[in-house]
């Protein structure tokens, strides 16, 4: 299992290794369906039953038009096998791991388990995706050997995105059962694993469900609005910017009754969980109003109206009236005051700061009053928070933050006990750096190291226990074992400047001095690069500092150029965007090993520009030398247009291998984690024997094709699909794909030449208003202009 | 002068590009079956067809090469059996026609297989490879105008509104679907096996609940601001057919009962930017050289590429509607373009001797700014 994962299609092969070679899954709701879909993203054929008749193929259909997209790429619908529980049970008889996703009742559940004791292979392991009920409750009287093979598998909505994975064994599960489900949620599911004790709401629902009704019931006592406590979950507390009222419209309100209900059923009656429960008059009045939030389209705590005018407005409720008005952006002094400092958010004495108080001191003391009992370790309800809830900072980062006895002391001012945890921290933080190694402090108050699953390889660990090999402020150069280098960006955004492209040359020139044998490009940002720093160009272009771009220009074409001639293997490890400028750097490297999550494109006409890192000249390249594309001057020509001219974007890497992004043999990495391990194998496994790539020279059609692409512009602009600035964007883009006018397919042309037109093309787009207007507008509101 | 007539029609089903049942089937697979077809259903020797005469608009990939002759090695046909490809884009295969009918008069051959085939699903309207003349489409652009840009250009300058477009085809669609049920296009259709062995029996492109209230819905598929959509032009279409062409003495002597006798022919050029309308030009010469004036005619097949084209055909024409495309046209049947000219003319001369008319005309207009026609006469 140590190969880097592939999903489609190589993974067909792969599905064949390891203990679970087919699933199933029962329930065809959102989150058992989404289930199904994820490990056909996986490559793995799933059986997905539903208790409607139809229901499962239903859903199948449903995912395929959803948007964001359950599955990776459509053709992974093909391994869902969709059926009816009635009569399609016999269908699980050679599944491996059987999920169970339908409605939250215990009998309903233990019903249908008693069924499948009738169908399933020995061996085989059955997991529930419940959230709040307890595993003993699921087993009871199911007898031994069905739970030996049964354990709780807690997936988040949704299912693909979503990378927490809370695995809850019983005292009879075996071992291995639990291994296998861990090692299959990890390398093929690409999830982090997050071993939780069996209690209601496991971790992240537990603590997530508290801080949602804390930050409820102060809002409303201290008389914020929406906005302002959105404001102050988002940035300062690292909550997603839909803070806490977006995030209830995003789940749906309606959901809370019966996510409150359960808690209460399972919980003791002092616990904090239940005495804080509150039954708002507000809350109960939109459901009955059909006001659940984005699903129900009549909006929720926010709503979209259209104005007299044809206008959005973005509406708001206001907690009091609990009718929609204007919304409003937060003006608070305590946002202002603490928006980097969450202490000094929390000691501000206006409502902002009373209300990050208020809800710290709740969520944080509940935190530390759980461990151990919902978990072993701080590190892993802080892993549950920030991948579930996709919070910046987990509850002990936070404390931390704070300071652990500054909440002590807040705690113990406010008459609430201190919990154990927090008084054996005393002032020492939950984490530290010791001997270049991540600490967590223990229930026993003492520090460990914080474990990593085998063979993980992650490049924040690298960098806490050695110095660069370069550096300079856009990226630096890390040694990270067996001879391989890395280099990470950590511009702003990832932005690619001179800075960064300096860091190439200088990398390159180690590279062939024998400071090592293979470079990973590759990073821990949210994003690979988002391309170009354009608001560099514009300064320039502001300036006329024409020689200083196409200065720019050509030193980017030089360093991709040095990376693809390297004497020594260059691997792209992307996750996240990789974008224009980013996407060229991957297109020259000599592989690439993707995260499943990458997003790829050439974006360049967004900003009224092309491609112009070689990014022309190397998808040229691709489509000419593509196996299947027709044979002649004009289809690599044709397609490399079609994906550039419509700014075209993968939307995962199993769709970029469709655009010629990605080459078949690339790899794709399910787990994040993995990708730098992944990438350095595949680089290590280059290094013998390895030659840089030929330049060989293209056939392209010149003004023959350039005529071809320009009716085709002109269809597109007839119907109101390419604007008048976009038949311009796209004349220097078909003159740059074609070869140019003097380009003809009985001659040679070499890449240089294309990239010289690519430099041509950049240089005159960037000498128009239009252009200028785009490059302004995206960096003033992140949108392209349509101009 | 020995007369020449049309003896017998097929065609495959016709379906959708891409997302229909025969997007699978290769074209020249696909002509070869309906060829095989027609000479099995006249129980002619084929040791006796001077000629295959195969219409396609993109002869290049699967239907590259002379895939006339590739044809008629797989129909089976004899070695001695010649085969040309034609290509006169929408018109080719009833250009099959004429140069067989004008063979005949020549002496040049008795019996000719004339077909045509398209797979839009294949090899892609414009081939893998458009490469215009550069000088060309800067100083004549219209020689290479897209043809849903010419429909808008007929439909403005004719004056036709979106929902006459609409109300036409929605007859269209209605008139397919009532032959489809009565069972007179099962008639002329070949099934077609395709090469996982599944069969394909019925066109693919009808769609019987369709309605112009429907069809209003759709955006401009061409212009913002137009009137043209996708449900008022043919769709992109698989699909081949055949006639078999020959003397009048062949027929007779080899017990064939003739369809109908080509009277007369005619193509035509005409503005590119308004080719919808190369059905006007090529009939008022067919008809001429026939002798006979549109209110002579019968029965007429009219291919509609667009409503707008159509209606506007009809009117300058002065054809009356109730005798045009009885059994529906190429909006709610397909039009592949090599395989049209074959199908209207075959089912142009069907019709007539089903209707017992006297005169019956096939038409279409091609695109690049051209119009053919055949003028038929029924046989007594």
């Amino acid at each position: 299992m140590n190969a880097p994962v592939s999903p489609l299609p190589s993974t067909r092969q792969d599905a064949a290794e390891g203990p679970i070679r087919k699933v199933g899954v029962i329930g065809a709701g959102v989150m058992g369906a989404g289930i199904a879909a994820h490990v056909a993203n996986a490559g793995v054929p799933v059986v997905l039953l539903d208790i409607v008749p139809g229901g499962a193929a239903k859903a199948v259909e449903r995912m395929l038009r959803a948007d964001p997209a359950p599955f990776m790429h459509k053709s992974a619908a093909r391994l869902v096998q969709a059926g009816d529980i009635e009569g399609g049970l016999p269908l699980l008889a050679d599944c491996d791991w059987i999920v169970e996703a339908i409605v939250e009742r215990p009998d309903a559940k233990r019903d249908l388990y008693s069924r499948l004791e009738d169908v399933r292979k020995p061996g085989s392991i059955v997991s529930s995706n419940t959230s709040t009920i307890p595993l003993a409750a699921l087993t009871q009287g199911l007898g031994e050997g069905f739970a030996r093979d049964f354990l709780i598998t807690h997936f988040f909505n949704p299912p693909r995105y979503m990378r927490l994975l809370e695995l809850v064994r019983g005292p009879a599960t075996r071992a291995d059962a639990v291994e296998a489900i861990a090692a299959f949620g990890d390398r093929r599911l690409g999830k982090t694993i997050v071993h939780c004790k069996d209690t209601p709401g496991f971790i992240a629902n537990r603590i997530g469900g508290l801080w949602m009704q804390s930050a409820i019931n102060h809002a409303v006592d201290l008389r914020l609005t929406v906005e302002e406590a959105d404001a102050i979950m988002g940035k300062p507390m690292g909550v997603p910017k839909t803070g806490v009222f977006g995030l209830l419209d995003l789940v749906g309100l309606d959901l809370m009754p019966h996510v409150a209900a359960s808690m209460k059923a399972a919980l003791p009656a002092t616990d904090p969980y239940v005495t804080g429960m509150r039954e708002h008059a507000l809350i109960a009045r939109m459901i009955a109003e059909g006001r659940t939030g984005r699903k129900g389209g009549k909006g929720g705590f926010y709503n979209r109206e259209k104005s007299a005018s044809g206008e959005s407005l973005k509406r708001a409720v206001d907690l009091w009236t609990g009718d929609y008005r204007d919304s409003a952006k937060a003006r608070l002094d305590s946002l202002e005051a603490g928006g980097k400092d969450l202490r000094a958010l929390a000691e501000h004495k206006d409502r902002g700061g009373q209300y990050a108080r208020a809800v710290l001191l709740d969520t944080l003391g509940y935190a530390a009053s759980l461990v151990p009992e919902i978990a072993d370790s701080p590190a892993d309800v802080d892993a549950a928070m920030r991948l579930g809830y996709n919070w910046r900072w987990g509850p002990f980062e936070l404390v931390d933050r704070l300071g652990p006895g500054w909440l002590a002391a807040a705690l113990r001012e406010a008459g609430r006990p201190v919990p154990a945890l927090l008084e054996k921290a005393g002032e020492r933080p939950f984490y530290r750096v010791e001997d270049g190694r991540r600490q967590v402090l223990g229930t026993d108050g003492e520090y460990r190291d914080i474990p990593r699953p085998e063979s993980v390889l992650l490049l924040s660990d690298i960098k806490l226990r050695t110095q660069p090999l370069a550096r300079n402020g856009s990226a630096s150069l890390w040694d990270v074992g067996d001879g391989v280098a890395c280099l990470e960006f950590h511009s702003k955004m990832n932005a690619l400047d001179p800075e960064i492209l300096g860091l190439i040359g200088k990398a390159v020139a180690m590279g062939k001095k024998g400071a090592f044998r293979a470079l990973v490009v590759h990073n821990e940002a949210d994003n690979f690069s988002v391309g170009a720093n354009i608001g560099l160009a514009l300064f320039a272009a502001n300036i006329g500092a024409w020689g200083e771009i196409e200065g720019m220009i050509e030193g980017g074409q030089k360093a991709m150029r040095a990376m693809r001639d390297a004497p020594f293997p260059v691997v792209g490890a992307p996750a996240g965007m990789a974008l224009g400028g980013g996407c060229e750097i991957l297109l020259h490297c000599d592989a690439v090993q993707a995260h499943a999550e990458t997003y790829i494109g050439l974006v360049e006409v967004g900003v009224g520009l092309i491609p112009g890192w070689g990014g022309c000249a190397a998808m040229l390249r691709r489509w000419s030398e593509a196996p299947k594309a027709p044979r002649g001057p004009m289809p690599p020509v044709a397609k490399a247009f079609e994906m550039i001219s419509t700014a075209q974007v993968a939307k995962s890497a199993a769709e970029a291998r469709d655009l010629m992004l990605l080459r078949p043999t690339d790899g794709i990495t399910m787990n994040r984690d993995r990708l730098l391990a992944d990438a350095k194998s595949r680089a290590l496994a280059m290094v013998e024997g390895y030659a840089p790539a030929e330049a060989k020279p293209l056939r392209l059609p010149g003004a023959s094709g350039m005529a071809a692409l320009k009716m085709a512009v002109e269809g597109a602009a007839r119907l109101g699909k390419a604007t008048p600035h976009d038949e311009v964007v796209c004349a220097h883009l078909a003159e740059t794909l074609t070869g140019g006018k003097r380009a003809d397919h009985t001659a040679d042309t070499t890449e240089d030449q294309v990239r010289a037109l690519e430099v041509k093309g950049f240089m005159a787009l960037l000498k128009t208003d239009a252009t200028l207007a785009r490059v302004e507008h995206m960096l003033e509101t992140g949108r392209p202009l349509r101009n | 002068m020995t007369d020449v007539v049309i003896a017998a029609y097929r065609r495959s089903p016709f379906h959708f590009a891409a997302k229909g049942e025969l997007a699978g089937v290769r074209p020249d697979e696909m002509a070869a079956q309906v060829v095989r077809a027609l000479v099995e259903a006249t129980g002619l020797d084929p040791a006796t067809v001077e000629d295959l005469v195969l219409g396609c608009a993109f002869p290049e990939g699967e239907q590259g090469l002379n895939m006339a002759k590739l044809v008629a090695f797989l129909a089976g046909m004899p070695e001695g059996t010649a085969g040309v490809t034609v290509n006169r884009f929408c018109g080719s295969s009833m250009q099959s026609v004429h140069q067989a009918a004008g063979a005949i008069r020549m002496g040049a051959g008795d019996a000719f297989v004339c077909a045509g085939v398209e797979s839009m699903s294949r090899v892609p309207m414009m081939g893998f490879n458009p490469m215009p003349h550069p000088g060309l489409a800067e100083s004549f652009p219209q020689a290479y105008i897209s043809m849903g840009e010419t429909a808008e250009n007929v439909a403005q300058l004719h004056q036709v509104r979106r929902r006459d477009q609409e109300d036409f085809a929605a007859r269209s669609h209605q008139k397919a679907a009532a032959a489809q049920e009565a069972g007179r296009l099962a008639e002329e259709i070949v099934p077609i096996t395709g090469p996982k062995g599944k069969v394909v029996e019925r066109d693919g492109c009808i769609r019987p609940d369709t309605t112009a209230e429907g069809l209003a819905g759709l955006k401009p598929a061409f212009r913002q601001d137009g009137t043209v959509t996708a449900g008022t032009s043919s769709p992109l279409t698989d699909g081949a057919s055949a006639v078999l062409v020959c003397s009048a003495d062949y027929a007779k002597t080899h017990g064939l009962e003739p369809l109908a006798k080509i009277k007369s022919i005619a193509v035509s050029g005409c503005s590119p930017e308004v080719m919808g309308m190369g059905p006007l030009h090529a009939s008022r010469k067919a008809l001429a050289r026939a002798g006979i004036t549109a209110r002579d005619l019968d029965v007429v097949e009219l291919n509609e590429a667009f409503s707008s084209q159509a209606i506007a055909s009809m009117r300058e024409l002065g054809l009356d509607e109730s005798k045009v495309n009885l059994d529906g046209g190429a909006i709610a049947l397909g039009h592949p373009l090599g395989a049209s000219g074959a199908r209207i003319t075959g089912k142009a001369a069907a019709v007539l001797k089903r209707e017992g008319g006297r005169y019956g005309l096939a038409t279409m207009c091609i695109g690049g700014g051209q119009g053919i026609a055949t003028v038929l006469e029924s046989v007594r």
